[in-house]
């Protein structure tokens, strides 16, 4: 059992590594992609699949795909260029594997190896919606009024005067 | 929730609706004075709140909310400075081009979180406001998005407030771990039965002092703290320098208290070693200053070493003394951040030392509000400065804290060096270099602060006896 666990950790700390060392930023976020589905392996070892896939689904695949994007479409230079760079093996190889290796560690998991009795009864997503908008519905509140000053920021930061047009709406 | 919990978080509630009301006021007529009206008018609203709700207290909202009158005097403190800053601001952030009316909205949801940090009894409530806070402060340091200085600074709060967030958030998972709860109340009466504190949980609480430490400027997180003051525009760092700090110390002291830090040996060293380092790295690395708001910037930091002795004190009076330096300490920085403000203008801030050459000839009303701010800074009789430091010496003597004070001491002559430099330049002839003239509305905030700092110098026992009468933990 304690070997599924080892495998995920070991690849978060490798994938973590490699994005905060690597100097291409598609790099640095493929590997943090990695990291994060890593993380969420190991919640769900630890018997905590709603928050295993709330990583997978939030950090993931919202937010970090949103990064990639934003970095793609930032890039400047010929197309051509730039699609060979990331068609080239050497950015995608090593995240592929480690997400391979994963995989296999995941589907493993699943097929029929029992999960370690949990210490606590498991928390289940109705449970965590009640205590939300009951006990802790002042907090969401709060988390909802930060969500507006961040949209706030976002506005007054990001109209500017200076009139940019992206090179995809060029002409 | 009872329909007495929503009166006692009356204040919050006012603040919170302020912004979204804003909003839906300027989707209709985007007007600058109606806003800035808007909003003095709501800050005195939640202002006036607070006596209505002094009859629902201390009531504590379980689990997430402790709001005493502990909290009550804090929001006091921390609404009333926003509504100063607010007042300072209306020149300043008018003369600006293109949109700015969400500069009144990020006030509000920024005064919003250091309210909640007021009354936080819960490590949620901790971070949500600390955060809320935070993202509402990149906002106003980065406010003036044509100025590479102000997004220098932006940037700069981002990166490192966002990293401290996360030693913070660190710390208090570590403790949760440890302790299994994430209420004040609950991790001090499990910490109560051990002496000393081992684990995970010695580890949390040294990342958490790394997060707090950083957001109250103390040595060695204090790195951010002059170039943001420099950057931002200067209503803006007075906002950080006075209730962000003031917040987070307000949440620090109740915790501290809580958990009973002061008997701890593990704490005790920690926060001693912070307060020397704060003491004087902050004065001397002030004394060479050229730039007046770099130089507040540090002098900041060391009055937050001096805070900090207080936090050893343990006892009631100690807590008394430190609600009374804070509102002292906040009347003095809004006080020269206000007259820098209001000499300055947008693009181009006063902000060099010499720039304040031949003040007092050409600029006498000024001249004396920023003579005053900085000997009731530098400590000097008949200011606000002296009374805090004479009481906070007080309290730090009965208990037994010597050494401590007498570094406070030697910092203080070390920092009166640079607070009278300041002095003098006004004092030593030169000619009016095209300063802007003070409107109504800002001579009125500058008579409102000399008043303070006067009335609190000169006659303090008023004052003295409302605090020793309510605030305690």
């Amino acid at each position: 059992m304690n070997f599924f666990f080892y495998l995920a950790a070991a690849i978060a700390l490798i994938s973590t590594i490699m994005a905060i060392s690597g100097r291409n930023a598609i790099h640095a976020l493929l590997n943090l992609i990695i990291s994060l589905l890593a993380v969420s392996v190991i919640f769900y070892l630890l018997d905590a699949p709603f928050i295993a896939a709330l990583e997978v689904i939030i950090y993931a695949g919202a937010i970090m795909v949103l990064f990639i994007f934003v970095t793609m479409m930032l890039n400047i230079g010929t197309e051509k260029k730039i699609e060979k760079r990331w068609l080239n093996p050497r950015v995608w190889i090593v995240p592929s594997i480690l997400a391979a290796l994963l995989l296999v560690d995941f589907i493993l998991i699943i097929n029929g190896l029992q999960i370690p009795e949990p210490v606590d009864e498991t928390l289940n997503t109705k449970q965590v919606g009640i205590s939300l908008f009951s006990t802790y519905v002042l907090a969401v509140e709060i988390a909802g009024i930060l969500l507006m000053a961040g949209v706030i920021g976002a506005y007054h930061l990001g109209s500017q005067k200076k009139k940019v047009t992206h090179r995809f709406l060029k002409k | 929730m009872t329909i007495a919990d929503l009166y006692s978080m009356m204040p919050l509630i006012v603040i919170a609706m302020a912004p979204v009301v804003m909003m839906i006021v300027i989707s209709i007529l985007r007007n600058y004075e109606v806003i800035y009206g808007f909003s003095v008018l709501a800050f005195i609203v939640a202002f006036a709140s607070l006596f209505f709700t002094g009859s629902f207290l201390p009531r504590s909202i379980e689990p997430l909310l402790i709001v005493d009158v502990y909290s009550l005097f804090f929001l006091g403190i921390i609404i009333a400075s926003a509504l100063l800053v607010t007042i300072l601001s209306h020149d300043y952030i008018g003369t600006l081009g293109g949109v700015k009316e969400e500069y009144f909205l990020t006030l509000f949801t920024s005064t919003l979180g250091a309210s909640l940090l007021a009354v936080a009894g819960h490590f949620v409530i901790f971070f949500l406001g600390l955060e809320l806070l935070s993202v509402s402060l990149y906002i106003l340091v980065a406010f003036q998005r044509s100025k590479d200085t102000s997004v220098e600074a932006g940037i700069k709060y981002l990166l490192l407030a966002s990293v401290s967030s996360a030693f913070l958030l660190f710390g208090m998972a570590l403790i949760y771990t440890g302790t299994g709860t994430m209420q004040f109340a609950g991790v001090a009466s499990l910490l109560k039965g051990s002496d000393a504190i081992a684990g995970f949980v010695s580890v949390g609480f040294s990342m958490m002092m790394v997060g707090i430490g950083f957001k109250l400027a103390l040595v060695p997180f204090h790195m951010w703290t002059p170039d943001v003051y420099q950057g931002a525009p200067a209503p803006v760092s007075a906002y950080i320098a006075t209730v962000s700090k003031g917040a987070v110390m307000a949440v620090l002291i109740r915790f501290f208290f809580d958990i009973r830090g002061y008997d701890s040996r593990f704490f005790f060293v920690v926060i001693s070693a912070l307060a020397i380092l704060s003491m004087f790295i902050g004065n001397l690395l002030a004394l060479k200053q050229q730039n007046i708001k770099r130089l507040l910037a540090y002098s900041s930091i060391a009055n937050m070493g001096y805070l900090l002795v207080l936090l050893l004190t343990g006892t009631d009076k100690g807590i008394q003394a430190a609600v009374f330096y804070l509102i002292s300490y906040f009347v003095t920085t809004i006080g020269a951040f206000g007259v820098i403000t209001l000499l300055s203008i947008s693009r181009e801030e006063t902000e060099k030392i010499d720039d304040y050459r031949g003040l007092f000839w050409t600029r006498p009303w000024a001249a004396l509000v920023l003579t005053l701010s900085m000997l009731s800074l530098a400590g000097i009789p008949f200011t606000a400065g002296f009374i805090a430091k004479f009481y906070l010496i007080l309290e730090g003597m009965k208990a037994g804290l010597m050494l401590l004070i007498i570094v406070m001491i030697i910092n203080s002559v070390i920092g009166l060096y640079y607070y009278l430099r300041v002095i003098t330049s006004m004092f030593t002839p030169g000619d009016d270099a095209g300063l802007p003239a003070i409107s109504l509305n800002g001579n009125m905030a500058l008579v409102l602060i000399t008043l303070g700092i006067l009335i609190l110098g000169i006659y303090p026992g008023w004052l003295i006896n409302i605090i020793t009468r309510l605030v305690s933990l």
